[in-house]
């Protein structure tokens, strides 16, 4: 518990700067041609005016909620310093994606599109390829030291999926190669209002504006140990002991986008919402959920059920084309796999303090232990009396919502229980509000 | 304020000793002993009387004291009979404060199957008694319903961002569920232990559809697993199974103020309502009896373990070890009936739930009726449920004709994980000749 609150305490003094770093920092990362939005929340779309990346490999740290800090790779947009994960590609439908790798590691390399169709490499189809009828890699490689090798190919459907390694991947993609790729839709007909659809077919939409992103991983340090060390590692020996969510534990998980003391961890998962309003905000956030470890991880968001709309960038619509998405409280995504999720929040028994107050007597102060992130009232948009001392980390009476993963060893980060993936959802109350944006 | 004890409120759970508790119910609270007057008490002291009370507190079980594993099991500081330190739930509903505060170290597991009815609001007031064993660790509890629907963070019980219940001090929770279906609840204070631990049980909503009689297949069904409009989720019985597991080391440690490194979790006993084969078949503890109180059984939601004049569970004969394990997992049925096996899975594996030679229709994930938006049928013929930590599947069964050759014919329910030799998370389904078991009154009997 000890470290858990040295953890928050640090967390909380930067709280109080990350405005004015959050600025200097997006304009760093800006570049003309390839460009990461940076807004504090949602998804931070790496973007490309003719679809073309170039993503070199460097190494680094990256920080763990115990504390320690753990050597990894990754790819990032070429001149860009190490970031973990890789960058989050953002395309549309129909274009032709062409990603170029520059290897600087000490170990060939590639890139595996799941997925994807007809990807090429240098111009050929990717094939696997063996040496003397042995398997060495999924994909042609960018050879060690320097070497570069051009993936491309159509992005024919819309969805969410991953970019990985595809040379020794138990190790590569273990070491962090990886990243996701998000393929937005190009469809004649329009979405209602205020909307965008999911997917090229079907109607499954979501409010235009912040989409999230929960992508979960592990890592073990022993492996990254002796990668650092440039010694073998039995991978018999495999086992993790950090889990995370965009790159990040809990509650660096919550920090915003770009978060001045998670220099490596740009992404946040903090997903902040409004309550469901049958007029003023009708339509549902969006969530791209992607699983980057080697289990299936049963994801548990509180308070809602997910409406899984799709999987591995396939709407779940049948061959007639009856939709057959469905609500889901716990999202187990699989390994490797991606499930598109949308959700609100409705305030369905519309407590008010006066007008409809909670049916039951609220205990003294005293009698209660209060949560930091508890307004310290039951009703949304009201801040509450908390007992002097208690940390109050609400601005303005909204509801934090916690979301994590219910393999619950999982939520550890080697030895600091409750850190891991974790992370809240926030529900502001209904526009307009006096929260800060 | 003098609390109204209606006739419902007093039997719904609590069991004969209630019965001859009454008149002490009736009177005012905290007269007969000043020492616990705090003000908890006065704040429950002025509103309804809750449908249901829970006391969060530690306790012991038994497991299968073979194979040892020393020096974690069985713990050597465990009572006599039994072996496993937990944490755990129980029921205390209609019991006085005295016998409520002597539950302390009277922890079940799986805690308290409970039920509410969609669109009713029902409220649960939980009392943290603390822990006998480890009054070092003064750690606050929460009723965490799993699942529940656009639920407001005061009354979801996750502790960052609501309240949670210090030791001697209660709190009300309230509900009104919107949707049926199988969910389950667990404390949400330091989770990972808390949850391990044992405070982990089931909860169901019944469907606003039960009642009245949909024919489906050619038979009449009254109760239904869903709204589903066409009788599909008909069933004659019920049976709810929550998953749980035991890591031998974690318990030993929290019995001997020891910490475990949670990312070397493994799995030593896979646990049905917080038993063990073949203890899962044994029968539930007793229950008071409502036809000779004459209640109503449908007016119970809880299962109705009768408690002693002292307000611990009561045991059956012979099974004294399983007192605090009072949930039976024995599934029977008569031939040609449609039974519902409601799984939760609240250990930290997934799971497996196969079926020998029966075929199992599943028709809900996560209380959501297998139904696409526009009313395709996405429920599907399986011998194997599989199912994640935090997931539920809901599945029924018809039972096949009887083969005639005994008086029952005898199926497994297990997982196919296999813990613990051959496999601890394993249950019967017996199939009587039809027309044989009178109706089911209360689930899992």
């Amino acid at each position: 518990m000890t470290i858990f609150k040295l953890k928050w305490m640090r967390w909380g003094a930067a709280l109080s700067i990350v405005l004015a770093l959050l600025m200097t920092t997006s304009a760093v990362n800006v570049q003309p041609a390839v460009a990461q939005s940076a807004a504090a929340d949602g998804i931070v779309c790496t973007t490309s005016a003719n679809a073309t990346f170039t993503l070199r490999t460097e190494t680094g740290y990256i920080g763990m909620s115990d504390d320690n800090t753990v050597f990894m790779w990754g790819f990032s947009v070429a001149g860009q310093p190490f970031q973990h994960p890789s960058p989050t590609l953002c395309v549309n439908q129909g274009d032709t994606v062409t990603v170029i790798v520059q290897n600087t590691l000490a170990e060939d390399i590639s890139l595996v599109f799941p997925g994807q169709e007809n990807v090429l490499a240098n111009g050929v189809l990717a094939a696997p390829q063996f040496t003397g009828g042995a398997l060495t890699s999924l994909a042609p490689v960018a050879a060690a030291n320097g070497g570069a090798m051009t993936y491309s190919f159509v992005a024919s459907r819309a969805g969410t999926f991953i970019y990985q390694s595809g040379t020794n991947p138990e190790r590569q993609v273990r070491m962090g190669l990886f990243g996701a790729l998000i393929v937005r839709p190009v469809r004649p007909d329009s979405p209602p209002a205020g909307a965008s659809f999911v997917y090229g077919a079907g109607s499954a939409v979501y409010k235009t504006g912040p989409e999230f992103m929960i992508m979960l991983s592990e890592v073990d340090p022993y492996l990254s140990q002796a990668v650092e060390r440039g010694q073998p590692f039995d991978m018999s020996l495999y086992k993790p002991r950090y889990w995370l969510i965009n790159g990040r534990g809990f509650p660096d998980s919550i920090a915003p986008n770009f978060a001045a003391w998670l220099p490596t961890q740009p992404y946040g998962a903090l997903a902040r919402i409004n309550p469901y309003d049958p007029t003023a905000n009708p339509h549902p956030a969006l969530v791209r959920y992607l699983n980057m470890g080697t289990i299936e991880f049963p994801f548990h968001p509180h308070g809602n059920n997910g409406r899984v709309v799709g999987r591995d960038g396939y709407p779940l619509v049948n061959n007639d084309g009856a939709d057959l998405s469905f609500d889901k409280f716990a999202v187990n995504v699989g390994p490797g796999q991606t499930w598109d999720v949308t959700f609100d929040w409705r305030d369905n028994e519309g407590y008010n303090e006066t007008t409809n107050p909670v049916p039951v007597t609220i205990p003294n102060l005293q009698n209660m232990v209060f949560g930091m992130f508890f307004s310290g009232s039951p009703y949304l948009g009201t801040d509450g009396v908390k007992p002097v001392g208690d940390t109050a980390m609400t601005q303005c009476g909204e509801y934090y919502i916690i979301a994590h993963n219910h393999a619950l060893f999982q939520l550890d980060s080697w030895g600091v229980p409750m850190t891991g993936p974790a992370t809240f959802t926030r529900v502001d109350p209904p526009l307009p509000n006096n929260c800060p944006q | 304020m003098r609390k109204t004890l209606s006739r419902r409120n007093l039997f719904k759970i609590a069991g004969g000793a209630a019965l001859a508790a009454a008149g002490a119910s009736m009177l005012p609270r905290f007269t007969s002993k000043g020492g616990w007057l705090s003000p908890s008490w006065s704040a429950d002291a002025q509103q309804a009387a809750p449908n249901l009370s829970m006391a969060a507190t530690d306790g012991w079980i038994a497991l299968p004291p073979d194979p040892a594993m020393a020096p974690y099991h069985p713990d050597s500081l465990a009572p006599a009979g039994l072996t496993t330190y937990i944490f755990g739930f129980r029921n205390v509903t209609g019991l006085t404060p005295e016998q409520m505060m002597a539950q302390k170290m009277r922890a079940q597991h799986s805690a308290p199957l409970f039920w509410a009815n969609q669109d009713t609001q029902f409220t649960l007031q939980l009392t943290n008694l603390g822990l006998a064993m480890r009054p070092d660790l003064v750690d606050a509890h929460t009723l965490h319903w799993h699942g529940f629907r656009h639920v407001i963070p005061f009354f979801d019980g996750e502790p960052m961002g609501s309240v949670s219940v210090p030791i001697e001090r209660n709190f009300t929770y309230a509900f009104r569920p919107r949707d049926p279906g199988t969910y389950m609840y667990h404390c949400h204070v330091e989770d990972i232990e808390h949850v391990h631990m044992g405070m982990t049980g089931m909860v169901f909503v019944r469907s606003a559809q039960d009642g009245a009689a949909i024919n489906f297949n050619g038979r009449d069904y009254t109760r239904f697993a869903y709204n589903d409009g066409d009788g599909s989720t008909g069933f004659d019985r019920q049976f709810s199974l929550l998953l749980s597991e035991v890591w031998n080391e974690a318990h030993w440690d929290d019995a001997h103020i020891q910490l475990p490194q949670w990312t070397d979790y493994r799995v030593d006993f896979g646990l049905l309502n917080g038993r063990v084969y073949p203890d899962t078949i044994a029968p539930n503890s007793p229950m008071i009896d409502w036809a000779a109180n004459n209640i109503d059984p449908a007016t119970f939601n809880a299962m109705p373990v009768l408690t002693d004049g002292a307000g611990d569970l009561m045991a059956n004969a012979g099974l004294e070890s399983l007192r605090y394990q009072p949930l039976s997992s024995l599934i029977t049925c008569n031939a040609g009936e449609r039974v519902l096996l409601r799984f939760a899975n609240l250990g930290f594996t997934e799971a497996a739930m196969t079926a020998t030679g029966l075929k199992m229709q599943i028709i809900g994930r996560d209380a959501t009726l297998m139904r696409g938006r526009t009313g395709a049928d996405t429920s599907y013929l399986s011998s194997t449920a599989t199912f994640n930590a935090g997931e539920s599947v809901d599945a029924i069964f018809t039972a096949p004709p009887h083969s005639g050759n005994s008086p029952y014919d005898t199926y497994l329910l297990y997982n196919r994980a296999m813990t613990h030799g051959n496999g601890s998370q394993m249950t019967e389904i017996r199939v009587y000749p039809a027309n044989t078991l009178g109706p089911q009154a209360l689930p899992n009997t």
